[in-house]
């Protein structure tokens, strides 16, 4: 049974992990994977949350005020910061599945 | 060459919806990791699965605590509990009101949604199950002390019973009463014998046997 | 210990985060100040995503945000298609705001202690009334809100700010006289759920 991190699920204040009701609340099935993939890595131990929990910070105060869109963008640039993928791979893959070269679905 | 110049061209074939931006960006984010062998979409799922069900803060239990061994804080808790619960430090949001209901030697009180399940979340977390079936939700209101009696509260009858049926924007909390034997005791100790049931009004907090040496 | 308010903790950057180009920054900055303003996220969102195949595909993330942001400026006449060529003002923009509401003055009819009797109201569509509470007599106890109508709300008649009170009733009122002689049950209920005891009479 995998257990829950409470630094994560409490992140607070501004940074605070949408809800309702005290369930997660995911607008659309890709703010879920946003919020799987960052919390994954950090299990693994590819950073430290509280790397990814800055930035997130960060993307907040000067971002999207939609949450996962500044959760995406923090973890995006962890990753390429930590050269984990270059910014043209990820543009060029973003852009074949919107343009549905690639299937969504692997 | 893109799918979107067929489509331009008068294709009558059934074309999928295109992915959005966000969701473009993140379909090549969870692809590309997993070619690189960094996760699999199976630990996504997991995480995802994980967290939908966690519980949540338990701030409420801190808050009756405090209310226990300060007594202006009591008051003010009762008066402007958003105000009282952000002045320990926690952020309560803003749409939607919360107020305490003290249980005395002769009220006690019990929250409830009948029209749905409204819950203060912000303070206890992850609203029980059978907080929102519909037995708990109908009996609640029409015979609470039997509600209360399966749930092991037995209150004597000249106590009122006061049921709170949270149908508009506010929602509600209740203090409990501290019980005897808890002279002494630390915050963290008193905390940890406030359960969300008790918050709830369907139990009250219990010094554990070992406790009473 | 001043209270918290909830916009995250003030983040003192050591170091400025790097753009490409400082353009992007700047990008970031306008979308951040005019959203909410001057349009709708769901709107901006929408003129990203309608931006030709083509220029979507060859523009980058920022192009497209600075794309969308030109066509609602435009379109929301805070500049005209000329200054944006020219890149000079030519007066101050004229586009009205998006109105967002805030809640009104709180105009409470009752206060704690009036003695009201509840509509017998069965409508059609939402209501916040519960049946249990139809047509019974209680106490108003505490005042509360302004909150939005949900009747109204729900159906896009129009957004109604009311009075919303927690309302006393006794057990025997509503489930009849076998029921407890000292337990109460208290409902939030919208004013226009509300007569005060005198209109009944």
């Amino acid at each position: 049974m995998t257990s829950v991190d409470p630094r994560i699920a409490n992140l607070d204040r501004g940074a605070a992990l949408p809800r309702k009701n005290g369930e997660l609340v995911f607008k659309a099935p890709w703010e879920g994977r946003a919020f799987g993939m960052a919390v994954v890595l950090n299990e693994k131990g590819a950073y430290a949350w509280d790397e990814f929990r800055a930035r997130l910070v960060e993307e907040i105060a000067e971002g999207s005020p939609e949450y996962y869109e500044s959760w995406l963008s923090a973890f995006e640039s962890l990753l390429i910061d930590q050269g984990v993928m270059s910014v043209d791979e990820l543009g060029r893959r973003a852009s074949e599945y919107a343009s549905l070269e690639r299937d969504p679905v692997f | 060459m893109t799918k979107h110049d067929h489509h331009e061209q008068g294709d009558h074939g059934h074309h999928p919806e295109a992915p959005s931006d966000l969701e473009a960006r993140t379909l090549a984010l969870e692809s590309l990791l997993i070619e690189k062998g960094l996760l699999t979409s199976e630990d996504v799922d997991r995480i995802i699965s994980a967290y939908e069900h966690d519980i949540g803060p338990m701030i409420g239990a801190r808050v009756v605590a405090h209310a226990w061994v300060d007594p202006d804080y009591r008051a003010r808790l009762l008066n402007d509990g958003p105000a009282a619960i952000r002045e320990l430090g926690y952020d309560y949001p803003t749409s939607t009101g919360l107020t305490v209901l003290e249980i005395t030697e002769k009220v006690h009180h019990m929250v409830v949604c009948t029209l749905c399940s409204c819950y203060p979340w912000a303070v206890l977390g992850l609203p029980p199950t059978w907080y929102k079936s519909a037995p708990y939700r109908s009996r609640a209101v029409s015979e609470p002390r039997l509600v209360l009696e399966e749930f092991g509260v037995a209150l004597p009858a000249d106590v009122s019973v006061n049921v709170w049926d949270s149908s508009s924007d506010l929602r509600y909390m209740v203090l409990p009463e501290r019980p005897e034997g808890t002279g002494g005791w630390t915050e963290e100790q008193l905390a940890s014998i406030v359960s969300r049931d008790c918050m709830i009004g369907v139990a009250r907090p219990r010094v554990p046997a070992e406790a009473n040496r | 210990m001043g209270g918290m308010h909830g916009f995250g903790p003030v983040v003192v950057e050591k170091d400025e985060p790097v753009f490409h180009n400082r353009w992007e920054g700047s990008v970031r900055a306008i979308m951040r100040r005019t959203v909410g303003r001057i349009y709708h996220l769901d709107e901006f969102r929408n003129v990203v995503e309608r931006m030709p195949p083509a220029e979507y595909l060859r523009a980058s993330y920022y192009e497209r945000w600075l794309h969308a942001l030109e066509t609602l400026m435009v379109e929301r006449g805070v500049i005209t298609l000329e200054e944006l060529r020219s890149g000079r003002a030519n007066g101050p923009a004229t586009g009205a705001n998006i109105q967002h509401e805030l809640a009104p003055a709180l105009d409470a009819r009752f206060k704690p202690g009036d003695k009201v009797v509840t509509r017998n109201l069965h409508p059609a569509g939402h209501t916040r009334l519960p049946r249990y509470a139809r047509g019974k007599r209680g106490v108003v106890r505490t005042v509360n809100g302004p909150f939005l109508l949900p009747d109204r709300n729900a159906h896009r008649g129009g957004k109604v700010w009311e009075a919303c009170y927690a309302v006393e009733f006794t057990a025997s009122e509503l489930w009849g006289d076998r029921a407890s002689a000292v337990d109460r049950v208290c409902v939030d209920l919208w004013q226009s759920y509300l007569r005060s005891e005198e209109d009944e009479a």
